[in-house]
């Protein structure tokens, strides 16, 4: 026969050896885990990064491509106009003044002004268009409203990276703390199943739960 | 040895006792005698170094099945850390290509509508109001004639001075019927003169990123039974009554996990 006492000091170390293994197990399951999450976020929010910096210096060349041809094209037609001005105070002054010539000179100029006005918007008509590729075709063309949807996409992405960003911290917090839980295990093993023994098991129990309650963070 | 054979002994031997239990004095249900006595303590001498050699070749079941498992989880680590170095560096350089790209068109953009086109534009002009002076001056006679054709004199020479010094004025390649001149002919020519920027692409490089990104974390799939296995491993050190089936099970998920990443690093 098994004597009692000898019995319930079984029991008790095999309580203690089945604690500690659980728990290992525990830390092995949730190291598994927290690395999957780790890198899969890790790996989004480098994306997000990336992609929202790429957004950004699109939105940039778009805004200026587009304004220089857009200020171009202004430009173009003020000098029309102004060439326009120019032909009408000469008509004014030929006119006060009598002098055919001069009026005959601001008649033609006039006309050129029309002319030139009719050529920039000819000449308007093609820039940006084929045969340019369609990465400068885009930037020059660019609307307010593709900007716009653009910028909303930057900083869906900024919030995305910041997002993910957190969520990887939080998945090296939990690393950290396992780290820590695996140490307290280890250390209980050694002290055996003396009362240090169970205490250093139930911080170590405890470490895993917030762990635990870290990972659950991560995921949702 | 006549006791092997007795069935009361076989009895002792499946009795539930521990080592222990027979060291400590505790097999106190054979009343045979001193030979019996000699003869139970040698064979249970003999089933404990028996037991001693089945348990010492579980822990090292166990023992093996913990470090492999190890290995293949740092084995795993390491290309899953490898492939995302490599997906972060690849969306990096999908950044640089990006910026690269949009400072290069940039560059022939900025050259064309404000380097160009406004003294284009004058040439224009002062190309259309030549015309339209020598067509006034040959529609008049006399004095206004003539002061239309020195006017259009001026204007010619006002195009020859400045005019040479601007192929998108001059060239007829680039000549609209209406008197304008082709921008998008002009700008794609200017994009032409440096092939290599016009070729980057951005978007490919960011999708081969993406490629490496995917894989690297569905190589970090496999750490899961790589952990069950260590988690079965480690069970059967203290249930040593199913030490086999934790162990067996143990090894299963762990080939679960080394199949899983060879399938990821062959076929992803």
């Amino acid at each position: 026969m098994i004597e009692p006492e000898v019995a319930t000091r079984w029991r008790s170390k095999d309580a203690f050896d089945r604690s500690a293994t659980l728990l290992i197990g525990a830390v092995a399951i949730l190291a598994a885990i927290l690395a999957i999450l780790q890198a899969g976020n890790g790996l989004a929010s480098t994306r997000a990064q990336a992609q929202a910096a790429r957004l950004s210096a699109d939105a940039a060349a778009k805004m200026s491509a587009s304004s220089l041809a857009r200020d171009a094209g202004l430009r173009s037609q003020q000098d029309a106009l102004v060439l326009g001005m120019e032909a009408v105070s000469r008509l004014m002054v030929a006119t006060q003044g009598g002098d055919t010539g001069l009026f005959a000179v601001g008649t033609a100029e006039q006309a050129a002004s029309g002319k030139l006005t009719a050529a920039i918007t000819e000449s308007a008509a093609t820039s940006g268009a084929s045969p340019v590729d369609p990465y400068a075709a885009g930037l020059i063309s660019a609307t307010v409203d593709q900007l716009n949807a653009e910028v909303t996409e930057q900083n869906r992405q900024v919030n995305l990276a910041n997002d993910t960003g957190a969520r990887s911290q939080r998945a090296v917090l939990g690393l950290s703390l396992l780290t820590l839980a695996g140490v307290l295990v280890g250390i209980a093993a050694v002290l055996g199943r003396g009362r240090a023994g169970w205490a250093t098991l139930f911080v170590a129990s405890g470490t895993i739960a917030v762990t635990t309650g870290v990972t659950l963070l991560t995921v949702f | 040895m006549p006791f092997r054979s007795e069935p009361g002994l076989a009895d002792l031997y499946r009795l539930p006792h521990t080592q222990m239990d027979r060291t400590e004095g505790h097999v106190d249900e054979v009343r045979a005698g001193m030979v019996l006595e000699a003869a139970s303590v040698e064979t249970a001498s003999v089933k404990a170094h028996g037991d001693e050699g089945h348990r010492d070749e579980g822990h090292r079941g166990v023992a093996v099945l913990l470090g492999m498992a190890a290995i293949l989880a740092a084995i795993v680590g390491v290309r899953a850390t490898g492939l995302a170095s490599d997906a972060s560096d690849t969306w990096q350089s999908a950044l640089r290509t990006e910026v690269k790209r949009s400072a290069a068109a940039l560059n022939d953009i900025g050259y064309l509508y404000q380097t160009e086109v406004p003294p284009v534009v004058t040439i224009l002009g002062t190309r259309m109001q030549e015309a339209e002076l020598r067509a006034a001056a040959a529609t008049e006679t006399g004095p206004v004639a003539d002061t239309l054709t020195r006017e259009a004199d001026v204007q010619a020479s006002v195009l020859t001075a400045i005019s040479s010094s601007y192929e998108l004025a001059t060239d007829p390649a680039y000549a609209l019927p209406g008197g304008g001149v082709n921008l998008g002919l002009r700008l794609a020519d200017l994009r032409n003169q440096t092939p290599a920027l016009l070729a980057l692409d951005p978007d490919t490089i960011q999708a081969a990123g993406d490629a490496l990104g995917a894989k690297a974390a569905s190589m970090t799939l496999p750490l899961l039974p790589i952990g069950v296995a260590a988690l079965f491993a480690a069970l059967a050190q203290p249930f040593a009554g199913r030490r086999r089936l934790l162990l067996a099970i143990g090894a299963a998920a762990l080939a679960v996990g080394a199949l899983g990443a060879v399938a990821v690093e062959v076929l992803a």
